[in-house]
């Protein structure tokens, strides 16, 4: 959308409450949610609940493909579809709901930093080790995509979603690195927030932010999501502090509301938190 | 001995060590740590298209990347960045982060994407420091990584249209400075008083665009609203690239760019400058090398020319 009908969307959006029937959409959580995914989708969830506005879950096979920029999850409220965490922040602000208002210019800078920090690493380092690595593609990653669909559809589906991130990878440098220089970088993000986070309860200290939705979204789901092997959320685990951060906000957030939509229960992934 | 570290960089131009963003990172990180090392322009050479910029070669091995190349000089002891408390470091990973996503591609897209631009100013500038017959392809291969690098993170799948994201991108980096610019405050550098990586990092992408003579640029009218960040750039060249080090004034007041020097007195201190600045080059060769005494006649003009900087005002 070109700026232009972005301002007059949101222009239109500040006019309207928060309907009772928003519904958040994301690909099939059994079968066909991929890790990436799963922590994005996530994250607008905890946003969304941080808010305090409710949000049903619907899972579709074709989600992907609905959503208007191509990327999952993606919020269908009143008459406007939108989709990323950055456009949700910025549509629920339009509405009147904001989580960091009371933050001074400075701090959001930081926190806006710390976003790209997350997107740039964490969620480039999900990709690359769901589709660039061998052995992670072929085992899970293509059969998970491709599960909707039938022989061949399924077979150009996954290729062509492989092809198109491998591109990505190509174009801004990764695809020159290794799985262990991944794990590095995931090690080293990891540890640049759990030094910002520090002794705090959130990152900004007493109330939770946009950031905070989004490292719960992503730590969570590396945490709770098999791979071929326990890597990945080994390097997360040896930072005890974002580890009390995960559990003190899906105490907060998640469980005091149904118990069954738990954020993570199904069958790739291992339930709550060990 | 050891062999000298060889630094391989894009030439300078436009008032800068380098033009290139990645290059004048690493550049500006040499300058604050104080590591010695010998700088080499790849212009007019095979490397312009062979090598990837920058690259470090020591003992054999080489390093790219600028993050890569800052890790190997803080192992090598050179490390600008030793002051800075944890918090300060991890600030410094998602400051860097925030340049890549935000104001590299609209970077990118400035120099090479945009017709007026590209064909006016970087085309001509890089084809004429390239070699023959290098100079057909060096401009024309680096503008369509830099339009393949936007499309694929910026655009929307299937339609990758520039036009869309153009939009996107511009408002984007603007957000980007005006967040730099809040941060950076009136201090003289992000963090206190003394530069640091991201100092280095800040420079490398902002500098180009504040020196280039770009035909339309709206995002260095942007820039140049900025004032504590031109004043942060013109520092930085002031103290570490042009004069010399052992004149080297640690006050960057921002006061100090704009006094109403004459200007025939503003050439002739640059180019005293740098005079001494090859002749300080020349100086350290010599130390360096195990065979030559080093000759103490060399320091005279340094000396002269000490006397003569510190007069103007």
């Amino acid at each position: 959308m070109s700026l232009a009908a972005e301002a007059f969307v949101s222009q239109i959006a500040a006019a309207e409450p928060w309907p009772e029937k928003a519904t958040l959409y994301q690909p099939l959580k059994e079968d066909q949610i991929l890790l990436s995914d799963s922590a994005s989708s996530l994250a607008v969830q905890t946003f969304l609940r941080m808010c305090g506005l409710p949000v049903q879950v619907s899972c579709c096979a074709n989600a992907e493909y609905m959503s208007p920029s191509g990327k999952v999850p993606f919020i269908h409220v009143g008459n406007q579809v939108v989709s990323e965490l950055g456009p949700i922040v910025q549509f629920i602000k339009a509405k009147g709901h904001s989580l960091s208002d009371w933050l001074d210019d400075v701090q959001k800078a930081e926190m806006k930093a710390y976003m790209e920090l997350v997107n740039n690493m964490l969620l480039t380092a999900e990709l690359y080790i769901q589709w660039c690595d061998d052995y992670t593609a072929t085992e899970i990653s293509r059969p998970r995509y491709s599960s909707p669909y039938s022989w061949p559809l399924n077979h150009i589906l996954a290729y062509q979603k492989q092809w198109e991130v491998r591109r990505k990878m190509n174009a801004i440098g990764w695809s020159g690195k290794s799985l262990e220089q991944v794990y590095e970088d995931v090690s080293q993000c990891c540890q640049a927030l759990s030094q910002r986070l520090g002794t705090q309860p959130y990152f900004f200290n007493k109330q939770p932010t946009e950031l905070d939705a989004l490292v719960f979204g992503h730590l969570f789901t590396i945490l709770t999501t098999q791979l071929t092997n326990d890597e990945l959320a080994e390097k997360v685990k040896s930072y005890t502090n974002l580890l009390s951060f995960c559990h003190r906000v899906e105490q907060t957030y998640f469980k005091e509301h149904d118990g069954e939509s738990q954020s993570g229960s199904s069958r790739h992934s291992k339930g709550s938190l060990p | 001995m050891a062999e000298p570290v060889e630094l391989f960089c894009w030439g300078g131009g436009w008032d800068l060590p380098s033009v290139h963003t990645d290059s004048l990172v690493v550049l500006a990180y040499v300058k604050f740590s104080g590591a010695k090392l010998a700088v080499k322009s790849i212009d007019w050479t095979w490397r312009t298209i062979t090598a990837s910029v920058p690259q470090l070669h020591y003992e054999g091995t080489t390093v790219t990347e600028p993050t890569q190349i800052l890790n190997f000089l803080r192992k090598q002891r050179f490390n600008a960045d030793f002051e800075l408390t944890a918090k300060q470091g991890a600030d410094t990973m998602a400051y860097i982060a925030l340049l890549e996503e935000k104001l590299r591609p609209t970077l990118l897209h400035t120099f090479w994407v945009d017709a007026e631009n590209y064909a006016n100013l970087t085309r001509p500038w890089f084809t004429s420091h390239s070699p023959f017959p290098l100079n057909f392809f060096v401009p024309g291969r680096q503008a369509s990584l830099a339009l393949s690098r936007i499309l694929l993170t910026k655009a929307e799948s299937p339609l990758l249209n520039i036009t869309e994201v153009e939009g996107k991108i511009y408002s984007e980096a603007k957000e980007c400075l005006n967040l730099l610019s809040h941060r950076l405050g009136n201090f003289h550098f992000f963090f206190g008083d003394t530069p640091t990586s991201l100092d280095a990092f800040v420079f490398g992408h902002i500098a180009p665009l504040f020196k280039a003579p770009l035909p339309s640029g709206q995002l260095q009218k942007h820039l140049n609203q900025l004032d504590n960040l031109c004043q942060f750039c013109n520092a930085i060249l002031k103290n570490y690239f042009t004069d010399p080090p052992a004149e080297k004034r640690m006050d960057c007041s921002p006061t100090a760019n704009h006094d109403p020097v004459d200007a025939n007195l503003q050439k002739l201190t640059q180019l005293v400058n740098k005079e001494s600045n090859l002749i300080e080059k020349m100086d350290d060769n010599l130390r360096s090398s195990p065979q030559h005494r080093p000759h103490r006649h060399e320091t005279k003009p340094l000396a002269l020319a000490g006397e003569r900087i510190s007069t103007p005002p």
